[in-house]
């Protein structure tokens, strides 16, 4: 579903016809089939569904961590499905951050070590490398927690810290799988509207994968899926009612109002 | 942030698994560091006592056989030949005891003072030697060892011969770790002479020194194609080589021992490779960020063995400070307790400290490499999958 913001100009992700087949044992899973989108720069979108939908497995090829079985994926220009494993780690350290529902920090690093982690990637001096992480801290609000460990930080702060870590590098897009499933209800408000204000204030493209309705209030666009299959039409629409539904019915207060079920090519 | 503060943060993950860990890999270089020690020390010490110009000759037979004493004069003629002496163990016991303590022989004193110049013998005390048939030249170490000083008289008994001999000493040999008591030969040949058991009429050793360090291959065919076909042929080899086989059986021993330490070297490595598996699963959830952050496999790969490496690498600085401590102990001891001989030649030398030091890069990185490889491998979105 489009919230419908300003006519976007730039398709920064397109996948066509992709399917993610994985072999468990003597089975062949279906993760992902025949699916085909496409996200403008600058937008905030969700992957929704239900647990073993596939919108991990969407996240994952999106992101360029996992490859397709079949079909092209193309990010920021890149054809990834083209891509070997040492390519696609050198293409997501340029191109992506990541953001986990357990925040996955290191917990023998400070806050600061752990945003300028990397930074250690790039061609730049250590004092360039603190200094950035100091901005990107600045960003979320924890400046004054740069020292600290994670383990002296509460779950909405590490996630904050784990955010700071996905934009330290400037990335074209940012990916968030479930960044609110470990979080009370205060704190996951607190990371959806971060990761809001990444896409208004820094016009970062956002693909998170969540089950929280209440991403509906800050997302501009929802991919439903079921099954493996993104979901288009009418049952895109019933999905997405249900969620508004859980959602209290106050989605999209203040924001441009929802335009239309996504098709199968990814255009509203 | 840098690589090393990143390495450094992940080895004081857990100190006390690290602080175990590296305890063993010092204790293993500790032992291998010290064994290696013993060839080196039994090199020094052989050095110590051993002359490049050096060589001894006897009977092919054995050592306890006698040749004939004319043997010394044609040596003395053959080129290249700088001196010969001629001695004869003595075997004298001092005092009551009934033991020989230090090894003593009858030998040509006018010509000590050329074969050994390198023992820096007081000039005087081997003028003495040769004008004094009564007397002696004793190694300092048993100088030491019983309170003697020159011009004192000791009678030594001879447990070969059956003749004592009341001996005035006039000579120290300045070497700490000399126990070697010299008199004079002519004396014992008249004290012999003096027992109805005739003159000297051999000898049991001879030294000979020769012009130049070249000289000794070509001296030492010289001397054996001499004697050859002669009632008692002889075999020649350098002084080193002559002490070297009184410690074969020592140096026997340290092969058993390095094979010894080889083998806990490796119960080590599977050690440190165990400890380091351990570290690695119980990182997955990092290691899979940092590989989904866009961190390529060889960087995984390089900074796990990093880490097994630097600990390996000052554990095995540790082991290595250790020896030299331990060693430098030895010889400290071996200052006032000769009887330690050898141990307390033990140096850890350069070499020793390579060998160490290459003995702990070769267990870090097979501690490491399994581990590491595993985990840079390992797909990250199946890395992932397991872990989010």
């Amino acid at each position: 579903m489009d919230r419908g913001t300003a006519a976007a100009d730039e398709t920064l992700i397109r996948l066509r016809h992709v399917s993610r087949t994985y072999q468990r044992g003597v089975d062949e899973v279906h993760a992902l089939e025949d699916c085909s989108l496409e996200v403008q720069r600058g937008r905030f979108v969700a992957f929704m569904g239900p647990s073993g939908s596939g919108k991990s497995t969407l996240l994952n090829l999106v992101s360029g961590i996992d490859r397709p079985t079949t079909g092209e994926i193309i990010v920021a220009g890149q054809r990834l499905d083209e891509l070997d494993e040492d390519e696609l780690a050198r293409w997501r350290a340029r191109h992506v951050g990541l953001i986990f529902q357990f925040f996955n920090l290191v917990p023998v690093l400070s806050a600061r070590e752990n945003v300028a982690l990397p930074l250690l990637l790039a061609r730049l001096s250590r004092s360039e490398r603190t200094e950035r992480a100091e901005i990107a801290l600045r960003v979320v609000g924890l400046a004054h927690r740069a020292d600290h460990s994670p383990r002296t930080l509460s779950g909405g702060e590490q996630q904050r810290v784990a955010i700071a870590r996905a934009i330290v590098t400037d990335p074209d897009l940012v990916v968030a799988d479930e960044p609110t499933g470990d979080l009370d209800a205060r704190n996951a408000e607190l990371t959806l509207g971060l990761l809001r204000s990444m896409k208004d204030d820094f016009g970062k493209t956002i693909v998170m994968v969540t089950h929280d309705p209440r991403a509906l209030r800050f997302v501009d666009q929802t991919f439903h899926l079921d099954k493996g299959l993104l979901l288009e039409g009418e049952a895109a629409r019933r999905a997405h009612e249900a969620l508004e539904l859980a959602a209290g019915g106050s989605v999209g207060a203040g924001r441009a109002p929802v335009a239309a079920a996504t098709g199968g090519d990814g255009r509203p | 942030m840098t690589w090393s503060r990143f390495v450094l943060a992940n080895l004081r993950r857990s100190p006390l698994r690290t602080l175990l860990t590296g305890g063993a890999i010092a204790l293993a270089v500790l032992l291998v560091c010290l064994l290696l020690t013993m060839p080196a020390g039994l090199n020094v010490f052989l050095d110590q006592l051993a002359n490049d110009t050096r060589i001894s000759v006897v009977n092919e037979a054995g050592l306890v056989y006698p040749m004939p004493y004319a043997y010394a004069r044609k040596v003395r003629a053959l080129e290249g030949v700088s001196d010969v002496c001629a001695m004869v163990w003595f075997g004298g016991a001092f005092e009551d005891d009934g033991r020989v303590t230090f090894p003593n022989f009858a030998v040509e004193a006018d010509r000590v003072g050329t074969v050994f110049s390198d023992y820096e013998i007081d000039p005087r005390g081997l003028a003495d030697f040769v004008k004094y048939r009564d007397g002696a030249i004793v190694g300092r170490q048993t100088m030491r060892k019983y309170g003697w000083k020159v011009g004192d008289r000791v009678t030594l008994k001879s447990t070969v011969w059956p003749v004592d001999l009341d001996a005035r000493i006039v000579a120290e040999i300045p070497n700490d770790r000399a126990p070697i008591v010299w008199v004079n030969r002519i004396y014992l040949d008249e004290a012999m002479k003096a027992a109805g058991r005739g003159g000297l009429g051999f000898a049991g050793i001879l030294w000979v020194r020769v012009t130049d360090a070249k000289q000794v291959n070509p001296v030492m065919l010289r001397i054996d194609e001499l004697t050859r076909n002669s009632e008692a042929e002889t075999t020649t080899q350098t002084e080193r080589s002559f002490f070297s086989s009184f410690f074969g059986s020592l140096e026997g021993f340290v092969q058993i021992l390095l094979v010894v330490t080889a083998l806990v070297a490796l119960c080590i490595v599977f050690i440190a490779a165990n400890t380091a598996s351990m570290a690695v699963r119980e990182r997955v959830a990092e290691i899979a960020t940092l590989k989904a952050m866009g961190f390529p496999r060889g960087v995984i790969f390089a900074s796990l063995l990093a880490e097994t490496v630097l600990l390996s690498s000052v554990a095995g600085i540790v082991g290595i400070a250790l020896a030299s401590m331990l060693t430098g102990m030895l010889r400290a001891a071996a200052g006032w307790s000769p009887q330690l001989g050898p141990l307390g030649g033990f140096l850890v030398t350069r070499g020793v400290v390579a060998q160490s030091v290459a003995l702990s890069l070769v267990i870090g990185v097979v501690a490491g490499l399994a581990p590491a490889l595993g985990a840079a491998r390992r797909p990250v979105a199946e890395a992932l999958r397991e872990v989010v």
